[in-house]
């Protein structure tokens, strides 16, 4: 009666929408299959943020999908016109979470209820009222009555009264329960499974509460981040969950028998801002400057976290061939000169499936600004450091925005925060970048491209040989850069250098500046 | 020799306006024992919380019972007193963490405050304390964190700092009120590992006032029913769940669904109990 097949929705982010401009769209549904019969019932679970109550609303068309078939009853209703869509919709219904805001606080209960019959131009007659509310288990009596006048049991049975009084096929419900003491919670589950038994209802029961959707629902879909993890028979399902994230769903809920390790058991790290970042599995990445330093380990960790392709970017490539050897099939030489106007335009139209930029590319010549350094060290750093990695960002923009949006992450240095006047001329250049990570990350908001600073501390590679420990490991540097990506972080501090550094800029910026001031070039 | 309760609520009868809430309600929480107080809306256990934390709303008046905090009588106490108890001695961890957190003011503020005024900390020791604890509720990052508002964190950060708050000064009891009911349930499991493990550590007695049974079952060491502003039982969770002695605890539990029991059919509290425990509790006013 129902089905969907690669069924996509997105909608706009207004979280970031730029102060001019249109908020950029974000992904809600990412292709769900879905198919009910008449009279069956399937569970929807999921946290928030999911897509489990989007999903419910596409189901009704009150959004039209971006993407995928719908069919209702053998028609296509995924495209369908609003004015070709209304005789369906007396056959498709809706009960909301809070029947308090759902239900027009200054009509009636018997007007409230008779709404759709009204709407849809049926006739009312007399008994309608009363057989609808002894329908639900409510008295009669109550037909004159006001929402508030009610308690919140009585006003979600309102809810499912003004639902059924079409006799529709399909009812979604959307978390109708959640906000209910456990008694009431029974009564109107029990009301519930009698209606469907009694009218042949087709439900879409929608819920966070897994042991509720068991007491309901025949079948049922565990989504977590707009896609399916699995879905199955309850009684399958809940006894032998497939996939690991039912599985730690499950293991979650605390059912009511004591069981002194349960409190001890399970994660207690801080949960991840899922939905937030960028996953790297099955992304295309390109990374500059990976002959050698952090680049490699770029390259590696993109590879270890499944991304589908990464270019890796080289003055010259027989640096790298190691490396593209390693992963081959995944990893792509690339050769590139950030510098250089015409091998930037050629590689942005080479790599033009490029979803996260990896600015990685820099130069360090460990020289201070007075002496003994001459004028021309300050001029290559910024020619790279500074000018290299915003013409990146320029050629790139254009592609990451027709790939959906993405991610830049520019690699800069706490040196981009306060002057080591050792590396004076490399500070100047890495606080150029982060002005310019700033700029740019502003102006591509609006094409929802996520911008990156990354500023570590004393990194391992041939740049700071110069530095005395500690030194951390140039993998570690994109262990975590990558995770802020997933993590759709701004800034991220890597290591314990920077993290002391960064704290000691946000209390007093002045005691930091003083403490490297001694460190001057020989 | 007895240990003597960190909290003792006797006969507790506190009515708002002309509404009786509580009808005489005993509750010792011992010190180092989580003790739950589990019951529907209305039920009354949100008031208790509040009058042991001394914020009824305007209207309520305690007519008769007493509250003992480590021995000192929280009725009588001069408000003077009670501020200075408050945040110190006795914490909240309350439902909703937006309304725990001042909107307009960074973290770094709100949790250095109460410890420079509590502790007596000049500003960087409080800074490296707040900073500690937030290592302590495992908050990733807890540099930026503190230099965030509390609408750029997600719902489980932001208990995780309302919870780093209470136990920031060391108090001797903490009052939980539905700490994890707004949470999704992977959130609520690791919120609930992480208040138990801190209050474990440091002994701290919690009165954890819930509507989840299951999440009674977990973290709680003793647990009361509450029911129409009356305590219905009191007992060991062990107890509890297995021999559970009034009606109405029996009736609560069979109305909890639960995904491993498809079987059990879904019983709502039957009426007749609801009308008798109602007209027990009426006949209290009297």
């Amino acid at each position: 009666m129902l089905e969907a097949r690669n069924l996509r929705l997105a909608l706009p982010d207004r979280s970031r929408k730029p102060l001019f401009g249109p908020a950029p769209m974000t992904e809600i549904l990412r292709g769900i299959d879905l198919e009910l019969a008449a009279g069956e019932s399937l569970g929807v679970v999921g946290e928030s943020g999911s897509g489990k109550t989007s999903l419910g609303r596409t189901l009704l068309r009150l959004y039209r999908p971006t993407g995928g078939s719908l069919r209702f009853e053998g028609r296509d209703i995924a495209t369908l016109a609003e004015a070709d869509l209304r005789p369906l919709r007396a056959r498709m219904q809706m009960i909301f979470q809070d029947p308090m805001s759902s239900l027009n606080p200054r009509q009636r209960i018997a007007e409230i209820v008779t709404q759709p019959l009204w709407a849809f131009g049926r006739d009312v007659v007399a008994d309608h009222v009363p057989a609808l509310l002894e329908r639900v288990g409510l008295t009669p009596a109550l037909a004159a009555r006001y929402p508030h006048e009610l308690s919140g049991g009585q006003r979600q049975r309102v809810g499912i009264a003004r639902a059924i009084a079409l006799q529709p096929k399909l009812v979604v419900a959307d978390e109708i329960v959640s906000g209910l003491d456990v008694s009431t919670q029974a009564q109107i589950l029990s009301l519930l499974a009698n209606l469907k038994r009694d009218l042949g209802l087709a439900l879409v029961f929608i819920s966070h509460d897994l042991s509720v959707v068991r007491v309901v629902c025949d079948r049922v879909m565990v989504l977590s981040r707009g896609e399916v993890m699995e879905t199955g028979p309850c009684e399958r399902l809940f006894s032998a969950p497939r996939h690991p994230y039912t599985r730690a769903l499950l293991e979650a809920v605390p059912l009511p028998e004591v069981d002194p390790d349960w409190i001890h058991g399970g994660p207690i790290e801080q949960e991840d801002n899922r939905g937030i970042g960028m996953q790297i599995k099955g992304t295309v990445a390109l990374v500059t400057g990976t002959s050698r330093g952090i680049g490699p380990e770029y390259v590696r960790e993109l590879a270890k976290r499944g991304a589908a392709k990464v270019y890796a970017a080289a003055r010259d490539t027989t640096q790298i061939a190691d490396l593209a050897a390693e992963f081959a099939g995944t990893v792509e030489a690339v050769e590139l000169d950030i510098t250089d106007p015409v091998q930037v335009a050629a590689a942005a139209e080479r790599c033009a499936d490029v979803q996260l930029l990896i600015n990685n590319a820099g130069i360090n010549h460990n020289t201070g600004l007075i002496a003994p350094t001459s004028l021309d060290n300050a001029r290559a750093e910024m020619e790279t450091n500074y000018l290299g990695t915003l013409a990146m960002c320029r050629a790139f923009a254009p592609v990451l925005q027709a790939n959906g949006g993405g991610a830049i992450v520019n690699m800069l240095s706490i040196l981009a925060r306060v002057c080591l006047p050792l590396m004076g001329s490399l500070s100047a250049s890495k606080a150029a970048g982060l002005m310019m990570t700033q700029g740019v990350r502003a102006e591509l908001a609006g094409q929802g491209t996520t911008v990156i600073a990354v500023m570590p501390g004393a990194v391992e590679t041939d740049m700071t040989r110069d530095l005395p420990p500690p030194k951390m490991p140039p993998a570690d540097v994109a262990v975590a850069a990558l995770d802020a990506v997933e993590q759709g972080e701004e800034e991220v501090y890597p290591g314990d250098m920077a993290t002391g550094m960064a704290q000691g800029l946000a209390g007093d910026p002045k005691a930091v500046e003083k403490e490297l001031a001694g460190i001057l070039p020989q | 020799m007895t240990v003597a309760p960190t909290l003792a609520v006797a006969s507790l009868r506190l009515d708002l306006g002309h509404t009786p809430i509580l009808r005489g309600v005993d509750i010792d929480v011992m010190p180092g024992e989580v003790h739950g107080l589990v019951g529907e809306s209305g039920a009354g256990k949100t008031m208790v919380g509040k009058a042991v934390l001394g914020i009824a709303p305007a209207g309520a008046r305690i007519r008769s019972g007493s509250m003992t905090f480590l021995r000192e009588d929280l009725i009588a106490m001069p408000e003077r007193r009670r501020r200075d108890l408050l945040g110190r001695q006795i914490a909240l961890i309350p439902q909703d963490p937006m309304t725990g957190l001042n909107p307009v003011l960074r973290i770094d503020r709100q949790m250095t405050d109460p410890l420079r005024l509590h502790l007596g900390l000049d500003r960087p020791a409080a800074a490296a304390k707040a900073l500690d604890l937030l290592h302590q509720v495992r908050i990733r990052e807890p540099e930026r964190v503190l230099r965030q508002y509390p609408h750029e964190l997600s719902g489980g950060m932001r208990q995780r700092v309302l919870i780093a708050m209470a136990f920031s000064c060391r108090p001797q009891l903490i009052v939980a009120d539905e700490p994890t009911t707004a949470l999704d349930v992977t959130v609520q499991r690791q919120i609930l590992r992480l208040i138990k493990e801190l209050q474990e550590t440091a002994g701290t007695a919690i009165l954890f006032i819930t509507h989840d049974l299951g999440v009674v079952s977990k973290i709680c060491d003793r647990v009361s029913v509450i029911h129409s502003g009356r305590i219905l039982e009191s007992a060991g969770v062990a107890d509890l769940f297995d021999f559970p002695q009034h009606d109405y605890t029996r009736a609560l539990m069979r109305a909890t669904p639960r995904y491993d029991r498809p079987g059990d059919l879904l019983q709502p509290v039957p009426a007749d109990l609801t009308a008798r425990l109602i007209a027990e509790a009426e006949a209290l006013d009297a």
